[in-house]
């Protein structure tokens, strides 16, 4: 899923979704990067579920495809039909609420659970201009973060701090993570050749089925 | 579902290679992994089969039309009996491996699709002759589909004419394995998808929005022919689950925009309007056949409950709004064979469309609601089990427990009005309806007085003319004027007539 053409195309398409309760302002963060706005009369878009960023990282041009999801308790079930073939995942919660830190951890252990490292993890503590009344300690989370190969970060929609960042980092490291499976592809070479082959006999014989079609209906 | 991960890399073994027979040669995937010895053979004990099949069955429709006429003349009531024979041949035809224990439930199957019922009846001229053949599915439809398709690939020039071939060469091969499992099917036709794609793509040098195209066009083109065999096919429970969740979506009629906490105000007429146009949308899913037309009524249906939840909060529909609004859509909507819709989409549409794109996210989104609805319960609506229970046993219903719980009788109408939009909107229509009525009658009063006024009005010309005549009656007194006429020729006043006068010569 990493790739949108396979040989020649150089065009990333990545799936991130976006992972977290209600109200830890999930939508505020990517309407900001990708509207740049917070709380405006004025956004245009229709919606806020399903964005998309086109960016260009060091001459490779990727798209990025934000997939929001429903932050609500009772949908927590429906995680897996989202979160299915996505590159990233932004786990996002709320620096004044300890909860949805808890949240958080969960995900992680099903995300981790159910894609393995595939995944690039993003765990963002949202809301940091409420530094003030913060009830997740910089500490816990940046080493929670670090014991489950997840990247931490801070931001605030609000202020539009670290929204920049985190977006272009997780880019990043998921076009590395891309390229390693590619390369790993590439490493058995001999492989893939020979299954390659199998497909073209697959789709190069039924030319001759026609042929053998008619002769036996006729 | 799961199961499109797996499929994105084509893992071939050895031994996968040589014939299933295990007679020594290679075998083909596209002779179901026999040698061209062997899947002869083959090929030719399943087409005797099936043409004995086609003859048993044209002889069984004979009988049972006989049968049918018979009993139409000692049956009471003639025209229904020799209707329903004449449907029944029809329907079963299409459906000629559909085993005797499984009719009932195709016939409800065939109820919900009025647009197969049509075509097959169109086909059964055709279909007497016993030989299969892919044209014998073209109908009227697919005619127009492959007519734009080949326009299409003129375009291309070459590579169009080797995209044609491949197209009918798979179509060919998919013809003969109308007996795999609906995943065997789904995966030949990805297959096909992801070796054309990285064919074009390096034929296109990389240029995915051509590549894109052309994938649309082959997907349409394919789809549509294949739709007939592959949708809802008998080899696996899609029709129960159709079936069941009609049923769920029934037995929750209950459930009101408030419990699932849809952010959708339905007392304004634009957001009605707009809920109304999206279960127009989801409905509309089912009477498509190219799976990527069918994504298109959802990502239609998508946008109007986005513009639903953008009317009544002002700001823009996030996916904690969305999804509860696309639940309560399809539970109003309750769409036809949702479920067979949905595995079609998933084993058919292109890849490439399904997982990254748009589409892609409302129909990740409607498999979603699907799924919520399958496995709801008391507390995914905040309530209590009893309350559920009850609900659901039709003991109670919570839009009539607030206004003192009977049917609402003319003078209690306004109140009921308040708790339901459906209610609301019905004595509106009543209110538009006596309205209407009341014109209608000054109109009517208007028109005969109209046709009074111009009765007595042509009286009153009558009358007068009449008058007049009688004041100025006509005398006429000779007149001393001279004319010229041809009976007063001897008029003395006048000079004599010329005389023709003859010269010489």
């Amino acid at each position: 899923m990493a790739t949108a053409g396979a040989a020649g195309s150089r065009t990333y398409s990545f799936k991130v979704v976006l992972l977290g309760e209600g109200c830890v302002g999930k939508t505020s963060l990517v309407l900001r990067y990708c509207e740049n706005k917070f709380n405006d009369k004025h956004i245009t878009t229709l919606q806020a579920s399903f964005l998309t960023k086109k960016l260009n990282i060091t001459g490779k041009r990727v798209n990025l495809a934000i997939w929001d999801t429903a932050g609500q308790e009772r949908f927590h079930a429906l995680g897996p039909i989202y979160y299915r073939d996505s590159n990233g995942a932004i786990l996002v919660y709320d620096i004044t609420d300890e909860d949805s830190f808890q949240k958080v951890k969960n995900w992680v252990k099903e995300l981790r659970k159910m894609l393995g490292n595939e995944i690039c993890l993003c765990i963002v503590g949202n809301k940091i201009d409420l530094d003030k009344d913060r009830n997740v300690s910089v500490e816990e989370a940046e080493s929670y973060s670090e014991s489950v190969g997840a990247k931490h970060y801070h931001t605030s929609a609000k202020l539009n701090k670290g929204i920049e960042e985190l977006f272009l980092d997780l880019c990043k490291r998921m076009m590395e993570t891309a390229q390693a499976e590619e390369r790993a592809k590439g490493n058995g070479a001999s492989q893939s050749a020979s299954s390659r082959r199998g497909v073209q006999i697959v789709d190069d014989e039924p030319q001759a089925t026609p042929a053998g079609g008619c002769c036996s209906s006729g | 579902m799961s199961q499109r991960t797996e499929r994105r890399g084509i893992h071939v073994d050895q031994s996968d290679l040589l014939c299933k027979k295990g007679c020594g040669y290679y075998g083909n995937a596209a002779w179901q992994g026999l040698c061209s010895k062997c899947w002869r053979e083959e090929y030719q004990r399943v087409r005797q089969k099936q043409i004995q099949d086609d003859w048993a069955l044209a002889e069984k429709l004979q009988r049972e039309e006989e049968e049918a006429y018979a009993s139409s003349h000692s049956v009471r009531d003639p025209q229904s009996a020799a209707g329903h024979a004449a449907l029944a041949p029809f329907s079963k035809f299409e459906e000629k491996k559909t085993n005797e224990k499984t009719r009932k439930v195709t016939t409800v199957k065939k109820f919900f699709s009025p647009s197969s019922r049509t075509s097959s009846k169109k086909e059964s001229p055709e279909g007497k002759t016993p030989s299969p053949s892919i044209s014998r599915h073209a109908s009227f439809d697919t005619d127009q589909v492959s007519k734009d398709f080949v326009e299409f690939l003129k375009n291309l020039h070459k590579p169009g004419r080797e995209i044609h071939k491949q197209c009918r060469a798979f179509l060919m091969n998919m013809s003969s394995k109308k007996d795999l499992g609906a995943d065997e099917l789904s995966e030949c036709v990805q297959d096909f998808y992801q070796s054309l794609a990285d064919r074009l793509t390096g034929h296109f040098k990389g240029s995915s929005e051509s590549v894109e195209q052309v994938m649309d066009q082959v997907e349409k083109y394919i789809m549509t022919r294949l739709y007939k065999s592959v949708f809802c096919p008998e080899t696996t429970d899609d029709e129960k689950k159709d079936l069941a969740i009609q049923h769920r979506i029934r037995a929750l009629h209950w459930v009101t925009i408030q419990m699932l906490c849809v952010s959708m105000d339905e007392e304004i007429p634009e957001v009605s309007e707009n809920v109304l146009k999206a279960i127009t949308d989801v409905i509309e899913m089912d009477s498509k056949r190219v799976p990527r037309d069918k994504l298109a009524c959802i990502t239609r249906c998508s946008k109007h409950i986005f513009s639903a939840i953008r009317i009544t909060k002002n700001e823009p529909a996030s996916a904690d709004d969305f999804l509860p609004a696309l639940i309560y859509i399809v539970l109003k909507a309750n769409p036809p064979r949702l479920q067979s819709n949905i595995q079609y989409i998933t084993r058919f549409c292109n890849p490439s469309r399904l997982m990254t794109g748009e589409d892609g996210y409302y129909f990740t989104n409607l498999c979603c609601a699907v799924a919520f609805i399958e496995k709801l319960d008391a507390q995914s609506l905040n309530l209590s089990p009893e309350e559920f229970e009850r609900y659901m046993s039709g003991q109670a219903s919570p839009r009539f427990s607030s206004s003192d719980g009977d049917w609402p009788d003319g003078a209690q109408g306004v109140g009921v009005a308040v708790t339901n939009p459906a209610l609301a909107q019905l004595n509106h229509n009543l209110e538009l309806l006596s309205g209407l009525c009341s014109r209608q009658e000054a109109v009517m009063e208007a028109a005969q007085s109209l046709q009074a006024d111009l009765l007595s009005w042509s009286e009153s010309v009558q009358r007068e003319v009449r008058d007049i005549l009688e004041k100025y009656p006509l005398e006429i007194k000779s007149s001393k004027v001279s004319a010229i006429d041809t009976n007063n020729v001897d008029n003395e006043n006048l000079p004599s007539p010329i005389k023709p006068q003859v010269f010489a010569g």
